[in-house]
């Protein structure tokens, strides 16, 4: 990773204190009377940098503190604690230089006028970030053109399918020629064709702008197709930030080695590797990459029995990525000081009437 | 970084030079140049308030028929109400003192002001601003290099509401003809200003309201007593209330000074409730200082969103 870090995150911090809800009659009065709160650390204690021009994928749960981070990294929220510089700027406290310089698209909601068609909404953004429009005009060709907006610019964006809505969005949030690009779940929701398009227009972004991206996602396909460099959160705490060949080789744990044999065979035991399962002349090898490599395998069973065919799969980064999840693999990660040590004890199993708007997490609230 | 063409093979090679050197056939329309875009300050939040007036009116003029039926109704209602005290003073001849046109006086000056302060600060609606926050609306306009007050206004203009202003121009018109009053042109002008004062001082108890909404959406129906409660309360003489009312409505929301005391002064009443000389006089003063502590509390608010969140 080369270039410099435009954004700089160290120990960063967010606490929520959330009103604990009274149930019965007059419950919300006893509520605002007795304050009685609950503190939860949506975020807590991570550091991270992120070079220029880099594409970082955020990953992690429902609740898990990204939106929350994503909130402060786009100055929608100020830190409880830990520091964030993007940019040069605070972007808390600088909101209205430091917005101009950012674009950022929140899943499921949009920026645009409901019921004005898609090219006036871009027009009013033009005048809202002072776009000059030489710089418009050509910003809304080129981007048009990669995003396909040319037929329906003219249509309400309240009759816009989601994938329409979504490429609208991705324009409006680039039109101002923003270096860095935040987006919040960006195929939350989409088909494979509308997610393929989206995808390929950030990656067009940033090679031929060199627009800096962080994005969220719950959709690891993102992630395999535009990051080299992943990031992953769960209860406030980051568990591992890396390349993602790096998430492959130490926690994509056993690769599988698929083999159809010619014959019946009673056992087909090799070195090196487990037989996971049998169905009738196939068997499924587990094996390490790190004690055995494919052609090895390959070679060992070729000198035993007569193979039909093969196949070796990795592992999914699901499956990675959930076992990261399970085993807490990577304690503490690299995430600094308050990443170290675990928090088991925040809350998660909230109680029934527990308010859902608050903003740890997840889609839009309400 | 990895390339595009490398991790999405069916892409055709991408070159950015397309853009500069094949400016002719573009299948985008050039947007119309901006006369006021090197503005600065003041010339430019007027600007693009008017743009973003503009294009709310455009989005209600795509459901012409709803617009139709909302300038009606909301028309309606003033009048009615309005012919419902009508019909009360056929029984009472007056009330505390005042006939009919008096009352009329102050009813139809607080539904002009009050009715154009629910046009202009529609965005500051606190029920509909209460839910913008919850919905993610108000984010998405810190998301824009603009100041949060000026998006709020621009994001929503009832225009229906010139049915409401147009059935208040009505009574004041019958007011003025009914009263006892020698217009001139000085108490039009003091009866516009008393007017815009209103306008501001509603629209500075919208915008307390809408703050509020920051901390607890819990309490809208609350905020709705200052605004609609002190919109009825100004429609009628003070001092037929009970006098702990009208402590409040002096001390503490200052509402006496909008409406009252410029009214007894343009009908040359004595005033019974010792609001003292200069009272007539106020309501310019008690609208800016509600705006300014209004946007001051804004601010607050604002800054209390960020650390909390929803």
């Amino acid at each position: 990773m080369t270039g410099q870090a435009i954004i700089h995150v160290r120990r960063l911090e967010k606490r929520f204190r959330v009103a604990m809800h009274q149930g019965g009659p007059f419950g919300a009065l006893r509520g605002l009377m007795s304050r009685q709160h609950r503190v939860i650390r949506a975020v807590d204690g991570v550091s991270f940098d992120v070079a220029r021009g880099e594409i970082v994928g955020y990953l992690g749960p429902n609740g898990a503190g990204k939106s929350t981070t994503l909130k402060m990294l786009t100055g929608l929220l100020v830190p409880s604690g830990g520091e964030v510089i993007v940019d040069g700027f605070v972007p808390s406290r600088d909101r209205r230089l430091y917005v101009a310089r950012i674009g950022a698209v929140f899943g499921q909601r949009t920026t645009l006028w409901w019921d004005l068609p898609v090219i006036e909404s871009l027009e009013l953004l033009r005048h809202i970030y002072r776009v000059p429009l030489d710089r418009f005009t050509a910003n809304l060709r080129e981007i048009g053109d990669t995003l396909e907006l040319g037929s329906f610019l003219d249509t309400p964006v309240r009759a816009l399918s989601l994938g329409q809505r979504m490429r609208a969005d991705l324009a409006a949030a680039m039109l101002h020629d923003p270096k860095l690009l935040f987006l919040d779940e960006p195929t939350i929701g989409l088909d494979v064709v509308a997610k393929e398009r989206i995808r390929r227009f950030v990656l067009t972004m940033n090679q031929s702008r060199g627009t800096t991206v962080v994005l969220t996602t719950h959709d690891l396909s993102d992630v395999e197709k535009l990051c080299e460099r992943v990031m992953i959160i769960d209860h406030g705490a980051l568990l591992f930030d890396g390349a993602l060949q790096t998430l492959r080789d130490r926690f994509g744990g056993q690769r599988q080695l698929v083999v159809d044999f010619e014959d019946e065979h009673e056992v087909v035991d090799v070195e090196g590797a487990v037989v996971a399962e049998r169905d009738g002349r196939r068997a499924i090898y587990r094996f390490d990459r790190d004690r055995v490599s494919a052609a090895e395998l390959i070679g060992r069973i070729a000198a035993r029995y007569r193979i039909r065919d093969l196949e070796v799969r990795e592992p999914e980064i699901e499956a990675t990525v959930r076992r990261i999840y399970e085993e807490r693999l990577l304690e503490g990660g690299n995430g600094g000081e308050g990443a170290s040590d675990f928090p088991g004890d925040v809350p998660t199993d909230f109680p029934p009437d527990f308010p859902t708007d608050f903003p740890i997490d997840g889609p839009a609230p309400g | 970084m990895r390339s595009a063409e490398e991790a999405l093979p069916k892409r055709p090679p991408s070159s950015d030079s397309d853009s500069v050197s094949a400016p002719a056939p573009s299948p985008f329309p050039s947007p119309s140049p901006s006369p006021a875009r090197d503005s600065i300050g003041v010339a430019r939040s007027a600007d693009l308030y008017r743009r973003l007036v503009g294009a709310q009116i455009r989005s209600q003029m795509q459901y012409r028929l709803s617009f139709a039926l909302d300038l009606l109704s909301t028309g309606l209602i003033t009048l009615v109400e309005f012919a419902a005290i009508a019909f009360v003073f056929q029984r009472f001849d007056s009330l505390g003192g005042w006939t009919l046109g008096e009352v009329a006086l102050l009813y139809g000056m607080v539904a002009v002001a009050f009715k154009t302060m629910d046009m202009l600060f529609a965005g500051f609606d606190p029920s509909d601003f209460g839910q913008s926050v919850r919905l993610g609306g108000f984010d998405q306009l810190m998301l824009r290099p603009v100041g949060l007050a000026l998006q709020v206004l621009g994001s929503r203009f009832t225009l229906h509401r010139i049915g409401a202003i147009a059935q208040g121009l009505v009574i004041l018109a019958i007011a003025i003809r009914l009263v006892d009053v020698d217009w001139s042109a000085a108490k039009i002008l003091y009866v516009l200003v008393v007017v815009a004062s209103q306008i501001l001082f509603f629209g500075a108890l919208y915008i307390i309201g809408s703050t509020i909404t920051f901390w607890t959406i819990e309490s809208i129906e609350a905020i709705n007593i200052f605004t609609y409660g002190g919109q009825e309360m100004l429609s009628f003489p003070m001092h037929i209330y009970h006098p702990w009312m009208r402590r409040f409505f002096t001390y503490i929301v200052p509402g006496v000074f909008l409406n009252y005391a410029p009214v007894v002064h343009l009908l040359s009443r004595p005033e019974p409730i010792g609001l003292g000389p200069f009272a007539p006089f106020l309501a310019p003063f008690v609208g800016v200082l509600a705006m300014a502590l209004a946007l001051a509390f804004w601010r607050f608010g604002v800054r209390h969103y960020q650390s909390t969140g929803t």
